[in-house]
């Protein structure tokens, strides 16, 4: 089977994001692999060594992109492929997926995993877009795969509000990882030398018949001001009868908090 | 000048920090808790064929560059020291002379096993009455036909009590000093052979240090490592990688205790504001900040010219007093920083202070290096 | 291009508790910027699904057939890409839920229409409508402005509050069911409704944890009906799991678990830095405790320095009242 896995170079969790004049982003320097890309990546790999094939990552990024290429190689993925956008002066998930799309479509696939959200969009739209733009069925948080490569099928279990629903989808066709579907593996040592190794392939976007300057004008939203959301607590006292603070309690956590 | 470390050697880093995250670092308080070795988790971790790093593919080993052997000696120590402390001895000391001067048969039954992690191995230098005074170990090797006899007591032994080989320093002759020393090969089995007390130790816990005994142990001739006489020399071959691997090991202590003072920092609050936000403690945080990364590129640069294969005894010796001086300062630091709190077993940093003070003797005291390096500056006078 | 269409989402024949919150609210921005308002209900037997939602609205567009019982996303996107080619709304709103997140994306993507997501505010200014959304876990927040219509803008549970039902009725449009089978590659096989107990307390959307303050082990049993209630998990200090009250796995801090759910009641804790370090980033903190100088209310949003027997009891009957 051949799978292609789209991933993400993202800032760590725990890293410091500050906003500098004119909407610019000071991140402190932890990067890592999309957590739901992680999940893609070790999902294609298991697939990869139950029923045979080939596992090719891709990513739509800067230079430094490559190193989540080589992490996905290192846990056991074929080859990675990194398109650049240096030149590309705008891009939005919709940029991203068409931008993926152009370099996917001649490539043979069954089937394409991406993560269900990026931690620093929280948006989840490449997967979709990308599925339409490609013509194939998506389906988005997934938490188990089976595959049954003789009738083209696959069977999946996704997350719903109220638990879980089993879903047959025919072949080729994208799916969205959500936590659970596995957990990641630890690169063994061959893997990391074979990944240090490896040669990753670059593409420009001029590559794929995309003008740097025009796809940028293809995006479907502009972020017009960025700040930072106020960390310092600043405590509110309730104060009464047992009964009065209670009461007090809930409609604050109802209006105020908005968190019941 | 190019500071920076190549691609690969950035990524080997980072997939190696993830590695320690995911499994070393969950376990590191439980290793000191409990003082036990962490067998699951050895199993677990020498699966993935890490410790293979410096040796050839032949071997099941990766032939990796020193430099990233360096990083990964600072990322498993920042994991947990105790079992840095095993995991680098099979690496390292206790395998390299078996590898260099081994047979055939020898590397198939010790070496490949340790690099796989089925086998433990260690070495055997210090005595009751012998640290840094190498010349004068009691520990004798006597030929007896085709077998050499071995007694002695070897003391603060990594690894010792659990071993199932050891590469034991013993004189072949007192009267010629360092030129009577020789390494041999003695394997768990062998009778005579035994381990005795673990000493309980304030840091570095978990992994296993103690005794081991040599009571009329005969093994065969070619159990001698390389040829008689040549003891020190071959020792000499890896000293300076040994001084380098322990700065390195310093890093990893700093590091662990100044990342997690640093996230204190910026939480704890004193006076309405995170204690960050006080001058004195901000100082603190540049002061660290600057040795560390001075004990870093000392420590880069002398293992880059281990790989240029230039002399670097020099530097070594640097690299090691300095990160080594660094961590003891970093870790006193911090737990300052972290007030009362620094002393409660509750929070980490009292453990990277414990753990932080084999640095001063492991490799070689600070009072005979000190006293080296001088010697090497100012020559024979 | 003009109008707000809302998508109204329900489950077991009633509007989800989202769909309302935007009915709400889309009613408001309808009326401020004189446009219409609409929502489109798709599904089956859903009379009383379309009557709430036709108080909010002009129109409702119901979709109503067996086919479309069970959710799937390329019968509902036939039926959502026709009404939207027809009637050209300028903003489509719905609930950011699991099912609007994989359905209106798609829609997006079919439509090359602008599509935010997450949305936490809608602000008007000079009769236009930016759109703020979280970014980097929420660490940063941002203004998003959409270039292309339809607008589609998926709203986050609990940001818009339910407005009263307007009297009245907007108009309910029956409309036609016609889905092209051909074109439907996913079937649904199965549905497991299951509530599975969360084993994970960093998973949790709400914790409740207590310190030493619960004075014994049984006094726990009060927390965990306070963490039922509230559909979350208990957790605790270090303290206690030392003294063996609680597992390990419930320990929140430095060498336990962190946790950042939405909402973290601190019961009967001090508030040791180590502890405070693995709840810190809770979304909104609750400390109950007899103490007003532990450190913990510095930590904290709403602080109550009361008796956690006296309070805790209270708070859960109300709580269960509301749920009522």
């Amino acid at each position: 089977m051949d799978i292609l896995v789209c991933i993400k170079r993202v800032p760590d969790s725990e890293a410091q994001v500050e906003v500098k004049e004119g909407n610019v982003l000071k991140i402190e320097e932890k990067y890592t692999i999309n957590f739901f890309d992680n999940l893609a990546v070790e999902e294609a790999i298991r697939i990869k060594e139950k029923v045979g094939g080939k596992v090719t990552v891709f990513t739509f990024g800067s230079s430094s992109s490559i190193e989540v290429l080589r992490t996905a190689l290192a846990m056991g993925a074929d080859e990675a492929i990194l398109i650049e956008d240096e030149n590309v002066p705008y891009k939005d998930e919709f940029v991203t997926a068409k931008v993926l799309s152009r370099a996917i479509k001649d490539i043979p696939y069954d089937l394409i995993l991406c993560g269900r959200e990026a931690f620093d969009t929280s948006s989840g739209l490449v997967g979709p877009f990308l599925g339409k733009m490609l013509g194939i069925p998506v389906i988005t948080m997934v938490t188990k795969v089976e595959v049954k490569p003789d009738e083209r099928q696959l069977e999946v279990e996704r997350e719903i509000e109220e638990g879980r629903e089993l879903l047959r989808v025919n072949l080729p066709v994208l799916l969205t990882t959500q936590k659970g579907l596995n957990e990641p593996r630890v690169p063994t040592v061959m893997g990391l030398l074979k990944a240090m190794k490896a040669q990753i392939k670059r593409i420009k976007v001029e590559d794929l018949g995309i003008k740097p300057d025009s796809i940028g004008e293809e995006t479907k939203v502009e972020i017009s001001k960025l700040w930072e959301e106020k960390k310092k607590r600043r405590i509110r006292w309730i104060k009464g009868t047992p009964e009065e603070m209670v009461k007090e309690l809930i409609e604050l956590l109802k209006s105020e908090a908005r968190v019941l | 000048m190019d500071f920076n470390l190549t691609e690969e050697q950035e990524f080997f880093r980072r997939t190696i920090r993830e590695v320690v995250e995911k499994m070393i670092i969950p376990k590191a308080e439980e290793i000191d808790q409990t003082d036990e070795f962490p067998w699951e988790l050895w199993k677990e971790f020498t699966k993935l064929g890490y410790l293979g790093l410096r040796y050839p593919p032949e071997y099941g080993g990766m032939g990796l560059d020193k430099v990233s052997c360096m990083i990964f000696y600072e990322e498993i120590t920042r994991g947990s020291v105790g079992f840095a402390q095993s995991v680098i001895m099979n690496m390292l000391m206790g395998t390299h002379f078996i590898y260099r001067f081994g047979t055939e048969e020898m590397k198939q039954r010790c070496l490949i096993p340790a690099i796989r992690g089925e086998k433990i191995a260690t070495i055997c230098f210090t005595e009751d009455q012998s640290g840094s005074d190498l010349a004068s170990i009691r520990t004798t090797a006597v030929k007896d036909g085709k077998y050499w006899v071995i007694n002695g007591k070897k003391q603060w032994i990594t690894n010792g009590p659990i071993c199932d080989f050891a590469t034991v320093l013993a004189t072949t002759d007192p009267s010629k000093g360092l030129k009577g020393l020789n390494f041999f090969l003695v394997e768990k089995g062998t009778p005579g052979f035994y381990p005795g007390q673990k000493i309980q130790k304030i840091g570095c816990r978990g992994t296993v240090t103690g005794e081991l005994i040599f009571d009329n142990v005969r093994i065969p001739e070619e159990n001698l490592l390389g040829e008689e006489g040549k003891g020190i020399q071959y020792l000499q071959e890896i000293l300076d990688e040994i001084r380098i691997m322990t700065g390195a090991m310093a890093l990893g202590i700093a590091r662990s205790a100044y990342d997690e003072a640093l996230e204190y920092a910026r939480k704890r609050v004193a006076f309405g504001h995170p204690i960050g936000h006080y001058q004195l403690i901000r100082a603190k945080f540049a002061d660290m900040a600057t040795e560390l990364d001075a004990a870093r590129l000392l420590v880069w640069r002398a293992a880059w010219m281990l790989d240029k294969g230039l002399t670097c005894t020099k530097e070594a010796i640097m690299a090691k007093m300095f990160a080594t001086e660094t961590c003891i300062k970093v870790v006193d630091e911090c737990t300052r920083i972290y007030g009362a709190n620094g002393m409660a077993l509750e929070y980490a940093p009292q453990r990277h202070f414990r753990d932080a003070r084999f640095l001063l003797y492991g490799g070689g005291t600070h009072e005979v290096l000190r006293d080296y390096l001088g010697r090497l500056i100012l020559g024979k006078l | 291009m003009s109008g707000i269409l809302i998508y109204g989402e329900h489950r077991e024949g009633r509007l989800k508790r989202v769909s309302y919150e935007l009915l709400s609210r889309g009613r408001e921005i309808a009326q401020q910027l004189g446009e219409k308002v609409k929502a489109v209900i798709l599904g089956n037997q859903l009379e009383e699904v379309a009557q709430e939602a036709s108080s909010y609205v002009d129109e409702v567009y119901l979709f109503e057939d067996p086919i479309l019982e069970n959710y799937n996303s390329e019968i509902y996107l036939q039926i959502l890409e026709k009404l939207v080619k027809r009637e050209e709304p300028s903003l489509i709103m719905a609930g950011a839920t699991l099912q609007a997140r994989e359905l209106f994306p798609l829609l997006g993507g079919i439509l090359e229409c602008s599509v935010i997501v997450e949305c936490v505010d809608i602000k008007i200014g000079d009769g236009k409508l930016s759109y703020v959304k979280p970014f980097y876990g929420g660490k940063i927040l941002g203004e998003v402005i959409p270039k292309r219509y339809p607008h589609i803008v998926l709203v986050r549970p609990r940001v818009f509050q339910v407005k009263e039902k307007p009297a009245g009725q907007g108009l309910i449009r029956k409309e036609e069911v016609q889905i092209d089978m051909s074109k439907v590659e996913i079937k649904t096989l199965d549905v497991f409704k299951v509530k599975e107990k969360i084993t994970d307390i960093t998973e949790a959307d709400v914790v409740v944890c207590g310190g030493r303050g619960l004075k014994a082990p049984e006094n726990f049993n009060l927390l965990m009906e306070l963490a039922e209630v509230l559909g979350g998990v208990v957790g605790a200090t270090r303290a206690v799991v030392d003294a063996g009250w609680r597992p390990q796995s419930e320990q929140v801090g430095k060498s336990g678990k962190t946790v950042s759910p939405n909402l973290y009641f601190a019961i009967g804790l001090s508030g040791a830095i180590h502890h405070v370090m693995g709840m810190d980033s809770s979304k909104v903190v609750v400390a109950i405790n007899k103490d007003p100088t532990a450190p913990i209310f510095e930590y904290a949003d709403y602080g109550l320095v009361a008796d956690l027997f006296e309070i805790v009891p209270i708070l859960i009957e109300e709580l269960k009242k509301e749920r009522g």
